[in-house]
């Protein structure tokens, strides 16, 4: 096997890893603060590339189309999740696990159901800029010229959220809330404000996870039950809560699937829920979640 | 008495008069049940599928209905493309709507599970656009009809095409490609065991399976890329198939690697009539444009650009009226709505559809319908390219021998 290859396959399960990093992110952040399981969360990565096709498409003559439509969809994503978090999820805080499950797995097929009709039944595909139709090569090896932003966004995403948690005073709050949402009110925070703000920051990459996602392939009904499985895995792996930790288990699932298609294509999906497995198995908070959290 | 006479001969002959008017309204309407899915991976072939059967209906139902006097109601369900889900709503259609024959599904594995249903409450079954032959070579039920060329006659063209530019061109080694469920395998199956008889000198340098709905093909893109085959030979479902050439595009794979067998019917042809590559060598199941020479087809294409805002019918669509029509004609054959008496009019009966005479098959009840394989072209004619040059393979070329069925059964009851 050529160098140049292996490298493209790399790159290959890069992208993929970062593209489930971007969902992964969001669903990960929101239970590690807010102890709610949000099955619903692929819907709004769903959403978010429907409505980048829909900003996109309002401007389809310009070449700055897509470019813009990718924050726009983030931003009218994170609206609507800001609306969802206020009228639903606020009221399933104190329940049980599995009636959050059951809640929003509910909420999912409602979306799903809302997104055809909107939107209709019909695949919907964003034509690229021309600068990004053509393959770029790195060491000799082709890469697909779109997935060089691609995998800058989902480092800037990982690197943003590191930065917001680490060095300001909301990403404090939040951390603090992950341990002891009690003592964090005792202080006089109103964390259901806190709450409301972080669900929208989780839905807000979510949206910018699926604007991205709306020019890799077409935007079709259903991708969201798909993606929503994987972006599971990358969290049990990587333990809930722990950035760091979906990072890792992001490009896990990313670069064993990419190299399994390579090597041993029968076994590639059931090499990520053998891992799953195992962690659950053996560490059941993760490889970088704290035993705290299980 | 005179008086009285007269009072009781107009009441009698006002009373016949409304027995026979009432009598002619109560005459039943067909209950015609389609369960499709709608929601999930078959949505957009079960739409146009729909919109196709919609037409069938409206042209019948102009003049009466079936045999000029059972106008012919619809019921519409859901399968949302799910075995489990499907066998539930076809039982609904059944019992609670009395339906008398069932359109169903996108999904063969929804139309395997739906069949027995069908059989065990005697109403007929069409699977209209589910492929695999395993819906009606093996546990055979007098009740369910095929009309879309199956995943054996599929593959047989599609190898029949293969075998021809491998020749011309010099191709040794393939890649396959094709989606983990009942349709991909089987079809993947068939093609492989093929080209070992047409082209023997073919080799399989590996196999890929992306689950049914895969989102992220790069891997798979750049893993055949490396491989460097002659030749890719695919099988894609719907919107996998989009996905896919999506994402193979702006690696440059199709100018690299001849990407063969793609199923492309009419849907894709238009919904990607911008990014499609063109030069694709493809297969299609019932495109319209292959048979605008037939009045039928030409009729139907007016009417469904009439009623659908000047949109073409996809194969989906043209399948879907032909599923009514054969039903009609097999009705009409029967004299009579009664199941038992159309299911053996339609054994063996020879219909007039969209795509030319056909007859079904009696050994399995499945349509003898061609085959279409050509390259993807732009036509002056039509706002989205087509398959030209087109290959008809006709299904005396391409069906399975009747004699390799019966030993399919026989091997069943073992």
């Amino acid at each position: 096997m050529e160098l140049t290859f292996l490298f493209s396959q790399f790159m290959s399960g890069l992208t993929y890893g970062l593209m489930l990093f971007l969902v992964a992110s969001g669903l990960s952040l929101i239970f590690g603060v807010m102890n709610i399981l949000n099955f619903a969360h692929a819907t709004f990565w769903l959403i978010g590339a429907y409505i980048c096709f829909t900003f996109w498409s309002l401007m389809e003559a310009h070449q700055f189309a897509l470019w813009v439509s990718i924050p726009l969809a983030a931003l009218a994503t994170a609206a609507f999740g800001w609306v969802c978090e206020v009228v639903l999820i606020k009221r399933i805080y104190k329940r049980e696990l599995h009636e959050q499950l059951l809640i929003t797995y509910a909420m999912a097929l409602i979306l799903g159901d809302l997104i055809k009709i909107i939107w209709g039944p019909t695949d919907r595909l964003i034509v690229r800029p021309s600068i990004i139709q053509k393959p770029i090569h790195l060491f000799g090896a082709p890469i697909d010229s779109y997935f060089i932003f691609v995998i800058l966004i989902g480092f800037a995403v990982a690197i943003g959220l590191w930065w917001f948690l680490k060095y300001t005073k909301y990403g404090h709050i939040v951390k603090a809330a992950v341990f002891s949402r009690e003592m964090v009110g005792a202080l006089g925070i109103p964390i259901p404000k806190i709450y409301t703000w972080v669900f929208t920051l989780g839905i807000f990459i979510a949206g910018l996870a699926g604007g991205v996602q709306s020019a890799i392939g077409s935007v079709t009904l259903g991708m969201d039950t798909n993606i929503i499985i994987q972006a599971f895995c990358v969290v049990v792996i990587g333990g809930f809560g722990s950035l760091m930790g979906t990072l890792v288990g992001s490009l896990i699932v990313g670069e064993v699937f990419s190299f399994a298609i390579l090597y041993w294509p029968d076994g590639a999906m059931v090499l990520i829920f053998v891992i799953t497995a195992a962690i659950l198995i053996v560490r059941p908070w993760g490889l970088f979640g704290t035993p705290l959290r299980a | 008495m005179k008086f009285r006479k007269v009072f009781i001969g107009v009441f009698v002959l006002l009373m016949a008069g409304i027995f026979c008017v009432s009598s002619i309204q109560a005459a039943d309407p067909y209950n015609l049940g389609v369960a499709l899915g709608f929601t999930g991976t078959g949505t957009l072939y079960s739409k146009d599928q729909m919109e196709g059967i919609q037409v069938a209906v409206d042209e019948i139902n102009a003049k009466g209905g079936f045999l000029g006097k059972y106008p012919v109601k619809l019921f519409q369900q859901d399968t949302q493309t799910k075995p489990d889900v499907g066998v539930r709503t076809v039982k609904d259609l059944i019992l609670r709507d009395k339906v008398r024959a069932v359109i169903n599904d996108y999904s063969s594995a929804v139309a395997v599970a739906v069949k027995p249903i069908c059989r065990e409450y005697k109403v007929i079954h069409i699977a209209a656009i589910s492929n695999s032959e395993n819906i009606t070579k093996i546990n055979y039920s007098p009740y369910t009809f095929q009309v879309v060329p199956n995943s054996y006659m599929q593959a047989k063209a599609a190898s029949y095409a293969v075998a021809q530019l491998a020749k011309k061109k010099g191709w040794k080694e393939y890649v396959t490609l094709a989606s983990d469920y009942e349709w991909g395998r089987s079809t993947q199956e068939e093609v492989v065991t093929d080209l070992k008889k047409v082209a023997p000198f073919l080799k399989v340098k590996k196999e890929l399976w992306p689950k049914l709905g895969e989102t992220q093909f790069a891997s798979f893109v750049t893993s055949i890329m490396s491989m460097k085959p002659d030749f890719v030979y695919a099988c894609l479902a719907s919107k996998d198939n989009v996905t896919f050439t999506e994402q193979a595009k702006p690696y440059g794979f199709f100018d690299k690697i001849p990407y063969v067998g793609s199923m492309q019917s009419v849907t894709e042809l238009i919904t990607e009539a911008k990014t499609m590559p063109r030069g694709l060598v493809a297969i299609s199941r019932a495109p319209f444009f292959a048979h605008m020479d037939i009045p039928m087809m030409a009729n139907f294409v007016k009417n469904y650009r009439a009623k659908y805002k000047g949109k073409y019918p996809s194969d989906w669509a043209v399948m879907g009226y032909d599923a009514v029509y054969a039903l009609k004609q097999g009705v009409e054959k029967a004299g009579s709505i009664d199941n038992d008496k159309v299911k053996d009019a339609m054994k063996g009966l020879a219909v007039d559809l969209t795509r030319g005479k056909l007859q079904f098959r009696p050994i399995d009840n499945q349509l003898r319908c061609s085959s279409y394989v050509g390259i993807v072209r732009d036509d002056p004619k039509y706002p989205f390219p087509i398959l030209a040059e087109l290959i008809e393979i006709k299904a005396a070329d391409s069906e399975r021998p009747e004699a390799e069925i019966v030993a399919a059964r026989q091997a069943e009851k073992k």
